[in-house]
C-alpha cells in the first residue's frame, strides 16, 4: 500500500516538475539572464566593443548618484511619471464616464480617444513638434495674427509641461479602454439601489461607482507609473532632451549614454537602478491601493 | 553551507548563460577575420540621410556587382538611430556588417576594425593620414566636408548695406547690428545638435590659431575646453543678448532652420558643406553666398578650415568576406564614378575630382582651396579626439545659454564633463 502511495507521490512530482520547467526555462531565458547579464555589466566599463570588459566594482554606481545630469534626468523622469499618472487617470475616468454607453456615438469616441495610442511614440513626437514647435501650425497662426511666439519647446518649463501633456494625449486611450471594463463591471443593482435611495449622480459615482472601480484604478495607475518611467521614444521625437538638456528622462539618458557614448557598462548601472525604483514604486502604489480598497470593501 | 554552494551555483548559472547570450561573434568575444573566397554577399551598414537613401546606396553599388559575378553588396540602415547605436547592437548580437560606413575609427572602435595600413591604395584619399590612429589606418572616405562656411542671404546684406562679407568676429558682430536694422534676423540657428556645432565651426578657424595644439594640449591637460572655448561663449551669449539670435530657436529643428533660411527671414546660416546639395534643390528668391567663419582680430583671414572626412568606410575585423569586403571598400574610395557619384549626391569636395558644381559649390571649392589647413573639430577624429559623446555634451551646454546660464557657467559644466570623462 505504502509503495503504492509513494509511486503515486513521485508520479505527480515527476508531473508537477516537467509542467514547471518549461515555464521555469522562458522565465530564466527571458527574465533572470538579460536582469542578471545587466548587472553583471554595470560592474564593468565595458564600451559596447572590447572583447575583455573590466570590472570596476561599484564605480558606476558612485557616478550616477553624484551626476548632476542624472539628477536632474530623475527629477524630470519622477515628475512625468507622477504628473503622467494623474493626468492619464483623470483622463481616462472623466472619458470613460462619458462614453460609458452603447450608443453609436458613443462607439464612435471610443475609437477616437485610442486613436493616438496605436500611434508610434516617434510619430506622436513629430507631430506635435509640427504643431507646437516654434515654427509650428499654433505659432505660425499667432504670429500671422500680431501675437508672439509661445515657447512651447524653446523654455524649459514650457518644454517640459508640453512634453507631459503630449504623453498624457497619447496614453490616455488605454485607460479609457480599462476604465469601460470596470464600469461595465460595476453591479447595476447597486447603482439602482442607491438611486432609489435618493443619492444624486455624484453621491453614486463617489460611493457606488468609484469604490467597486478600485482594482481597476490600481491596475490604471500602476500601468501608467512604468510606462511613464520608461519614457524614451518620445522624448527623442518631440524635444531630443532640449533645450539644454532640460527634458531628457533617465530611459534616455541609459540610450545615449550606452549607444552613443559607448558607456554600456554605466548605462547598465542606470538600468539597474531604473528598474529597482520602478519596481519598488509599483509595490508601494499597489501596497497601498489595496490597502485603500481593503477599507472600502471592510 | 549548502545554501551558500546553492546561491554560487545560481549566480555562476546566470552569468554562465549570460556569456553564452553573448557569444556567436559579438559582444565579448574577439573574432578575427576570414576570407570566404571571391564570391558571396558583403554587408554593408550605411547612414540614410534624405540625400543618401536606401535605393541611391543600391544604385551606387550596382556596377561593383556587375563587375565582380557572384558577389551580392546588401546595404542595411540603422536598425537604431543611428550608425552608431545599431553597429554595438550588432556586435553584441554576434550579427556584425562587413563594412560600416559614417563611423570613424577612435580608440574604442579601432581594436574591432580592420588595419588597412599595408593597403597602397588607401594612400592619397581625402584626411587618411588626419583619420589615423597611433599612425595606423582604419577609415579611408570619399572626400572632404567643409565646416566653417557662413552661407548669406546676398539679397539681405545689400539691404543691409554690407558690400563685403565679414573677415573678423567684430565685423561680424557689426554685419549682424546692419542685418538686424534692415529687419533681418541676422543668423539662423535652431536646437537638435545644432546650436552646439555651429559654435564649434565659428569657432574653429580663431581656435586653431590660438591653440594651434588645442587636442594636444586638452588631453594633456595643459588647457581647458571651457577657459579655451570662453571667448566664443561670451560673444554668442552677447548676440543673444542682442536679438541677433532667435532666442525662441530651441523649439526648432534641424531642417526647420534650413527652411527658415531659405524662406528669407533670416541672412546667415552657419553650417558644413552639405548645406550645398540642399540649397541647390530649394525653393527661394534670393541668391545664396558662402564666406568662411571670420577670426579673430589680428589673426590671419581666412583661417584654417575645420575639415571633417566625406563617407568614411571602414572593414570589420570579424567580416568572414575580407578580400570582398576591402575590394569593395577599395572601390567605393578610388573608382571615380563611383566617387564622383557619392561626392555629388552629398555636396562633397575632392581634390581633382570634378563634378558639376553649383554657383555656390564652386565658391566651397574656393575656400577650400584658399584654406591654410584643415583641422578636426570638436570631438574631433584619428588622434585628436576629445572623449566619445563631447559633441553632444558641448551642445547641450551651449543650448544653456538660451535658458539663461552664464557662459563662465556653460564654460565650467562642459569642463566637468570633459574631466569626469578622461
Amino acid at each position: 500500500m505504502n509503495f503504492v502511495k509513494r509511486t503515486k507521490r513521485a508520479g505527480d512530482g515527476a508531473a508537477t516538475l516537467l509542467m514547471v520547467v518549461p515555464a521555469t526555462v522562458v522565465f530564466v531565458v527571458m527574465l533572470v539572464v538579460p536582469v542578471g547579464l545587466a548587472f553583471y555589466l554595470s560592474l564593468t566599463d565595458w564600451d559596447g566593443y572590447s572583447a575583455q570588459p573590466k570590472i570596476i566594482g561599484g564605480s558606476n554606481y558612485t557616478h550616477l548618484f553624484s551626476d548632476p545630469v542624472m539628477r536632474h534626468a530623475a527629477f524630470v523622469t519622477l515628475l512625468v511619471a507622477v504628473a503622467g499618472t494623474a493626468g492619464m487617470n483623470l483622463l481616462g475616468l472623466g472619458f470613460a464616464l462619458l462614453v460609458n454607453g452603447t450608443s453609436r456615438i458613443n462607439r464612435f469616441l471610443r475609437v477616437v480617444l485610442f486613436y493616438p495610442h496605436v500611434l508610434s511614440a516617434l510619430v506622436v513626437g513629430f507631430l506635435w513638434s509640427a504643431i507646437l514647435g516654434t515654427t509650428g501650425a499654433v505659432n505660425s497662426l499667432l504670429t500671422a495674427h500680431g501675437g508672439s511666439v509661445l515657447p512651447f519647446l524653446s523654455d524649459p518649463t514650457w518644454a517640459l509641461i508640453t512634453m507631459i501633456a503630449v504623453l498624457v494625449w497619447a496614453g490616455f486611450g488605454v485607460n479609457v479602454v480599462l476604465y469601460l471594463a470596470g464600469l461595465q463591471a460595476v453591479p447595476r443593482s447597486l447603482v439602482e439601489a442607491a438611486r432609489i435611495d435618493g443619492a444624486t449622480r455624484w453621491q453614486v459615482f463617489r460611493h457606488v461607482t468609484l469604490p467597486a472601480l478600485g482594482p481597476v484604478v490600481t491596475v490604471n495607475i500602476v500601468l501608467s507609473l512604468v510606462t511613464l518611467l520608461k519614457t524614451y521614444d518620445l522624448v527623442v521625437s518631440l524635444t531630443a532632451g532640449g533645450p539644454a538638456g532640460q527634458t531628457q528622462t533617465v530611459a534616455y539618458l541609459i540610450l545615449w549614454n550606452s549607444f552613443h557614448d559607448n558607456r554600456l557598462g554605466f548605462g547598465s548601472a542606470q538600468s539597474v537602478v531604473l528598474m529597482i525604483v520602478t519596481g519598488i514604486l509599483a509595490l508601494v502604489v499597489t501596497r497601498m491601493r489595496r490597502r485603500g480598497e481593503m477599507a472600502v470593501y471592510s | 553551507m549548502r545554501a551558500q554552494h546553492l546561491s554560487r551555483a545560481a549566480v555562476g548559472t546566470v552569468l554562465a548563460l549570460a556569456l553564452a547570450a553573448c557569444g556567436g561573434g559579438g559582444g565579448f568575444s574577439g573574432k578575427s577575420s576570414s576570407d570566404g573566397g571571391d564570391k558571396g554577399t558583403v554587408r554593408m551598414l550605411v547612414n540614410i540621410t534624405p540625400n543618401l537613401t536606401q535605393s541611391y546606396w543600391e544604385g551606387l553599388v550596382k556596377p561593383f556587382e556587375q563587375a565582380n559575378p557572384g558577389v551580392d553588396v546588401k546595404i542595411e540602415a540603422p536598425t537604431g538611430k543611428t550608425v552608431a547605436d545599431t553597429l554595438p547592437q550588432q556586435l553584441a548580437a554576434g550579427n556584425a556588417p562587413d563594412v560600416v560606413e559614417t563611423l570613424m575609427a577612435d580608440r574604442t572602435l579601432a581594436p574591432q576594425m580592420l588595419d588597412l595600413t599595408d593597403q597602397s591604395w588607401t594612400k592619397g584619399t581625402p584626411l587618411v593620414q588626419e583619420a589615423a590612429l597611433g599612425g595606423r589606418i582604419y577609415t579611408v572616405g570619399v572626400g572632404e566636408q567643409a565646416q566653417s562656411l557662413i552661407f548669406y542671404n546676398k539679397t539681405a546684406f545689400t539691404k543691409a548695406g554690407i558690400a563685403q562679407p565679414p573677415t573678423t568676429l567684430d565685423e561680424l558682430t557689426q554685419d549682424m547690428g546692419k542685418l538686424k536694422s534692415a529687419g533681418y534676423l541676422p543668423l539662423q540657428t535652431a536646437g537638435d545638435f545644432v546650436t552646439g556645432l555651429q559654435m564649434l565651426q565659428l569657432a574653429d578657424p580663431s581656435l586653431a590659431q590660438s591653440h594651434p595644439q588645442w587636442y594636444q594640449d586638452i588631453r594633456a591637460k595643459r588647457l581647458k575646453v571651457g577657459d579655451s572655448m570662453l571667448p566664443y561663449l561670451k560673444l554668442y551669449k552677447s548676440w543673444l543678448d542682442k536679438g541677433y539670435l532667435d532666442k525662441n530657436a530651441m523649439g526648432l529643428k534641424y531642417p526647420d532652420s534650413q527652411t527658415r533660411f531659405f524662406s528669407g527671414k533670416s541672412a546667415m546660416y552657419v553650417m558644413g558643406s552639405w548645406f550645398t546639395a540642399s540649397e541647390a534643390t530649394a525653393k527661394k528668391d534670393f541668391e545664396v553666398g558662402v564666406f568662411p567663419a571670420p577670426v579673430q582680430a589680428g589673426q590671419k583671414s581666412p583661417g584654417p578650415q575645420g575639415a571633417t572626412m566625406a563617407a568614411p568606410y571602414m572593414v570589420l575585423k570579424s567580416t568572414k568576406h575580407r578580400a570582398l569586403a576591402l575590394k569593395l571598400v577599395q572601390w567605393l574610395v578610388t573608382d571615380k564614378a563611383a566617387v564622383t557619384s557619392q561626392l555629388q549626391q552629398d555636396g562633397n569636395f575632392r581634390k581633382g575630382y570634378d563634378r558639376k558644381f553649383t554657383p555656390l559649390e564652386q565658391q566651397v571649392q574656393q575656400i577650400l582651396d584658399a584654406a591654410p589647413s584643415g583641422v578636426p573639430q570638436g570631438e574631433g577624429y584619428g588622434d585628436y579626439t576629445l572623449p566619445s559623446g563631447f559633441n553632444d555634451a558641448w551642445n547641450t551646454q551651449v543650448q544653456g545659454l538660451y535658458v539663461g546660464r552664464s557662459p563662465e557657467k556653460v564654460a565650467s559644466a562642459v569642463d566637468e564633463w570633459v574631466s569626469a570623462h578622461s
